[in-house]
């Protein structure tokens, strides 16, 4: 969250459509860094949670399946999906600040919140292989599909948080991430439309 | 020296001002920013008449939620980013520095040296009631979705509670951190003000 103009009010409002422009360049470059995971700054410096809450949101409704609210459905509903990510980041945040580590709440939260897009992405391809059908061949396409991208999720935030770490703290850290990237693995894989 | 009727400052006011102060007070009492007071309030209201009416107005528990979200995403934006900054002259963010460590920042606005108010009364006034009462009314959303069982909508209400608490406690930060000064004037006026009348009181004593 960036703050503009100050003291050159008449101008303030066109600096604020500016600014937002320029923050939905910053959330595309976020996007870009977890696709490619170098070490870069972006990522933890400018921190910042739309494209997390964009994400979350966008995976809790393709988990839906469009069976708006009915009781009948095996998935799990809306609001579970979101629960479970944010909640999941909040206890993955805190358990590496109480291991000592040096990055911020917000910080952490912002990059294992812009790591779900990998899984995001893998539940896009899981929602297209079931439309052509759901027989073992899809099965196998989508586990492999499912196991690639939580491999990637799991690498980009290691890459990301790991370093903020004492070094022989590290496999306290990546356990609790690994985790959480695999109960969303496991949501998306046995995701099965009504 | 006059007092107006502000809550952030006090001004000195010369004899020569005196037919001036008719028109700075219309002027205190008119909205300069309408547009960003109007989307200050149209967001959080929307929000909350979206949960309560949610039942009436869709069958989709998730179109309803999505829509909460939405609007509460655009409201905390809104809020942070712009109206405060626009009708009040208080903004607050977070930096971090090249070593890691972040830090919030929380600044308000001073008064610019020509003693030229910007921020209106009437508008601070909008402003302060819909940070205030919003919050308060999630957090009973809260409390009632707590005690009838409606779970799913928990999580709604949750959000709203801390993204709209944020910006509250940000603002109340950003207005103390200023007011440090103002209470800090006001003692020592006051202070000033009881050794007078404590030495005028001896002086008749004494004589």
């Amino acid at each position: 969250m960036r703050v503009s103009c100050w003291r050159s009010l008449p101008t303030c409002g066109l600096q604020s459509t500016l600014f937002q422009l320029r923050d939905l360049k910053a959330v595309g470059k976020k996007f870009v860094h977890v696709m490619y995971p170098k070490k870069s700054s972006a990522l933890l410096r400018d921190w910042d949670l739309w494209g997390p809450l964009v994400l979350c949101v966008s995976l809790a409704l393709m988990l839906q399946g469009g069976s708006a609210d009915s009781k009948e459905d095996g998935g799990p509903q809306f609001a579970e999906v979101f629960v479970i990510i944010w909640f999941g980041a909040v206890v993955i945040t805190l358990n590496s600040k109480l291991l000592g580590g040096t990055i911020s709440f917000f910080q952490s939260l912002c990059v294992l919140g812009y790591c779900v897009l990998p899984l995001t992405v893998a539940m896009l391809v899981c929602r297209l292989v079931l439309l052509a059908g759901s027989g073992t061949v899809s099965f196998i396409i989508r586990l492999i599909v499912v196991i690639a991208m939580f491999a990637w999720s799991t690498l980009a935030s290691t890459a990301f948080l790991a370093d903020s770490q004492p070094p022989h703290r590290k496999a306290l850290v990546v356990y609790p991430i690994f985790l959480f990237y695999f109960v969303i693995s496991w949501m998306i894989l046995t995701f099965t439309p009504q | 020296m006059l007092r107006q009727g502000s809550s952030d400052d006090i001004e000195d006011v010369s004899l020569f001002d005196a037919d001036d102060e008719v028109s700075r007070r219309s002027k205190k009492s008119k909205i300069r920013h309408p547009v960003a007071s109007f989307f200050h309030l149209f967001f959080r209201v929307s929000a909350i008449v979206v949960y309560l009416l949610c039942e009436l107005l869709t069958s989709s528990f998730i179109a309803c939620m999505v829509t909460i979200i939405l609007l509460l995403s655009c409201d905390f934006w809104a809020v942070k980013n712009v109206t405060g900054r626009l009708m009040v002259g208080l903004r607050w963010w977070n930096q971090v520095d090249d070593d890691g460590r972040s830090h919030w920042k929380f600044e308000s606005r001073k008064v610019s040296a020509q003693g030229h108010k910007t921020s209106s009364e009437s508008e601070s006034r909008i402003f302060w009631l819909g940070l205030i009462t919003c919050p308060i009314i999630w957090v009973i959303f809260a409390f009632s979705a707590l005690s009838s069982f409606k779970v799913k909508w928990l999580a709604v209400v949750m959000m709203g509670v801390v993204l709209q608490g944020a910006n509250l406690y940000g603002y109340i930060r950003c207005k103390v951190g200023s007011r440090k000064n103002l209470t800090s004037m006001a003692t020592s006026y006051l202070g000033k003000q009881f050794l007078r009348q404590t030495m005028a009181k001896e002086d008749q004593t004494a004589s």
